[in-house]
């Protein structure tokens, strides 16, 4: 699947980021396995994938955290290992933890982490909590933040030197819907600004706010593209639906039939991700059998479909 | 409600289970002080080594020698004159001093009561009281009653009941205030808390805390990262350090003479130096601020108990002396009350100095080798 995103194809020749064959092993696991990966400058891409698939050993190992096993990267345009100083004064990274001093105040922490990448202006500072909607917690001790507001800061604090590049691992994790649109509506804005935002996440409604998404299971790439390309792939599988009561009995006699590959209930609603070889009568004898089942239908994918449909066939 | 305090204590020593450093400390802790107090601490000194000068060798002063020597409380070696045994416990070599003045065993066989000079370091008052105790091992019955057979002259017999007068002098601190023993060394201690504790959990509180890693994605160098997190503490000790050497002279009238100035500065920073860089070392080898604490305290406990703060380091069977020796403690301790109480300068002390240059210069090295610029 290869990207046809416009503004991809349109900076090719300058990506933000590539790696190639990175690879991280602790011990004897292997976190992250022959990774590529290419981001175009000013895209928002999404790294996707389920618990432990490797996320926050990727995106530390391109922040200059971790140092890779093997494989090489270039993060705008200079090489991972050989010219890591240079690429932490133009990158930002924002952890999962908050990585915030609880006693100090909003704007000591924010003034505290401006200060290591150089000169700061109150200014420049006084700004970036009025973009965040900290101004009203100025002078509150960190600690005694609210979750969103604590990764407000968070981000503020990540943001303060005005990186090029910004990671985010799970930056929206734990935070309310209205919170989550707002500080996405910022990443929008970082993204028209010509920055390039690397995130990861697990949830979908993330996931589908990405321009590019890179799939990750077991710490290798299984699958990439637009969320839209994502979704229309599903590497040639349908998905299909009907209502049905909830029955345990039902349930495992669907996971039975040949060809399914998912059985994921939404409410009242059960969706089937399948093969295309699938055989349709099959389905329809056995919900016969369930009163009140409804006719099933072939509908459009969603991301989580596809999530958990790679997150299955891959473990 | 047993059930419940028995869950709670079965988690607790679940999760006590899970730190198999805090484990070892839990248990190997106790095994070290046991043996630390059991085998290495007597009150009671010996081996501590006497100066002599014997300007009348005879038989008579080789009976003073060899009884002193032979009690098994001090050590003699011989020396060329009184002012070498006075710079001999100046400098340490010495904790006490012996003098037969010329002519002795002629006065002594006139019966004319000569007197046997004796000295001893009273910068370690529990050394000068126990000799004070012990002085009559020269003078008691063994020795004067071998003394009226030994006179090769029958004409003259010592026939006096107190043959000789035994003069003691104590040299530095002549009180023997006991507050002047220990106050210096407090100085040490409280720099050794306020160092390892402080630093100690200095960088773990920056992993428990999330923040290192951010700190670690910045372009602050190690160098930079070492030096911010260890000065304020350098400030912070160094202000104790005056602060309770302030007190001392205040309160107690601990001596602080002008000369100590400079040399007390350079001993300030070298020791302050070393200690903050074990401190930084130990927070980089521990996982949790806990593991911090405990080997620093484990660090902290033989530095009082071995370094001469409370019992002098002579004193100590010969197998424990060495851990004395790697302990900056024990050269701190000998420094600052050479510059205190017996008005040394940094000449006199010099080695003292190098071996608290080699410690701070050792553990910076340790604690900048230890600190990673990476997670793994």
């Amino acid at each position: 699947m290869s990207a046809a995103h416009p503004a991809s194809q349109v900076r090719r020749t300058t990506p933000a980021l590539s790696a190639s064959g990175l690879t991280r092993r602790f011990g004897n696991v292997t976190a992250v396995d022959g990774l590529d990966l290419e981001l175009a400058a000013g895209e928002i891409f999404g790294l996707l994938g389920p618990n432990a698939s490797g996320k926050t050993t990727t995106i530390r190992m391109l922040a200059s955290i971790l140092r890779p096993s093997a494989g090489s990267a270039q993060v705008l345009g200079l090489d991972l290992v050989r010219e890591a100083d240079a690429i932490k004064r133009r990158i930002g990274y924002v952890a999962q933890h908050f990585a915030l001093y609880p006693e100090l105040t909003a704007y000591e922490n924010l003034d505290f982490y401006s200060h290591l990448y150089g000169e700061v202006h109150p200014a420049r500072l006084t700004e970036l909590l009025a973009t965040y909607g900290l101004e009203r917690f100025r002078d509150r001790f960190a600690g005694q933040l609210s979750g969103g507001y604590k990764r407000r800061l968070s981000i503020a604090c990540a943001l303060s030197h005005d990186p090029e590049l910004v990671f985010l691992d799970e930056p929206t994790a734990g935070i309310d819907p209205v919170t989550r649109k707002e500080l996405w509506d910022l990443f929008y804005d970082l993204a028209t600004s010509g920055k390039t935002l690397f995130v990861t996440t697990h949830y979908m409604e993330e996931a589908e706010r990405c321009h590019q998404l890179a799939f990750l299971s077991r710490g290798k790439r299984v699958a990439s593209g637009s969320p839209a390309e994502l979704r229309a792939g599903l590497g040639g599988r349908a998905v299909w639906a009907f209502d049905a009561d909830h029955d345990p009995v039902l349930m495992s006699r669907l996971r039975n039939l040949p060809a399914v590959a998912v059985v994921n209930r939404m409410g009242q609603s059960v969706r089937l991700v399948v093969e295309k070889d699938f055989p349709q009568d099959q389905l329809r004898e056995l919900l016969a059998e369930w009163p009140g089942a409804g006719e099933p239908q072939p509908v459009r994918a969603t991301l989580e479909d596809v999530f958990i449909a790679l997150t299955e066939s891959n473990s | 409600m047993t059930r419940l305090v028995l869950a709670i204590m079965k988690k607790e020593f679940l999760q006590l289970r899970r730190d198999p450093r805090l484990i070892a400390f839990i248990l190997f802790f106790p095994v070290v002080l046991v043996l630390l107090f059991g085998l290495a601490l007597k009150l009671e000194p010996e081996n501590v080594r006497m100066a002599y000068v014997d300007q009348d060798p005879s038989l008579f002063s080789n009976l003073i020698k060899t009884n002193i020597w032979s009690e098994g409380y001090f050590t003699l070696y011989e020396v060329e004159d009184e002012a070498a045994i006075r710079r001999a416990i100046r400098l340490g070599e010495a904790r006490a001093g012996l003098l037969i003045p010329r002519g002795f065993s002629a006065e002594l066989t006139e019966n004319a009561q000569p007197t046997v000079r004796m000295f001893v370091d009273g910068t370690m008052p529990s050394l000068a009281t126990a000799m004070d105790n012990k002085k009559h091992a020269i003078t008691d019955d063994a020795v004067t009653g071998d003394m009226y057979f030994l006179d090769p002259d029958a004409d003259n017999v010592v026939i006096a009941p107190e043959p000789f007068h035994l003069d003691v002098e104590v040299l530095f601190n002549p009180d023997k205030k006991e507050t002047w023993f220990f106050l210096p060394g407090v100085v040490g201690v409280l720099i050794m808390q306020v160092a390892l504790i402080l630093t100690g959990t200095a960088v773990v509180r920056e992993k428990e805390n999330h923040t290192l890693e951010q700190l670690i994605v910045s372009p602050l160098s190690k160098s930079g990262f070492v030096a911010g997190k260890t000065l304020p503490y350098v400030l912070i000790a160094l202000a104790d350090f005056y602060l309770v050497l302030a007190l001392s002279t205040w309160l107690f009238g601990l001596p602080f003479p002008g000369s100590a100035q400079w040399p007390l500065l350079v001993l300030a920073l070298l020791y302050v130096g070393g200690l903050i860089a074990l401190g930084l070392a130990i927070s980089t080898i521990s996982q949790t601020q806990q593991q911090a604490i405990f080997l620093s305290i484990f660090f902290l406990i033989p530095s009082i108990l071995l370094s001469g703060f409370i019992f002098p380091v002579e004193a100590m069977p010969s197998y424990v002396q060495p851990i004395a020796w790697v302990l900056p403690f024990t050269y701190f301790i000998e420094v600052i009350r050479g510059l205190l109480l017996k008005g040394n300068g940094i000449a006199d002390l010099y080695p003292h100095y190098l071996a608290l240059l080699g410690f701070a210069a050792g553990f910076i090295a340790l604690s900048i080798a230890r600190f990673r610029r990476y997670l793994d």
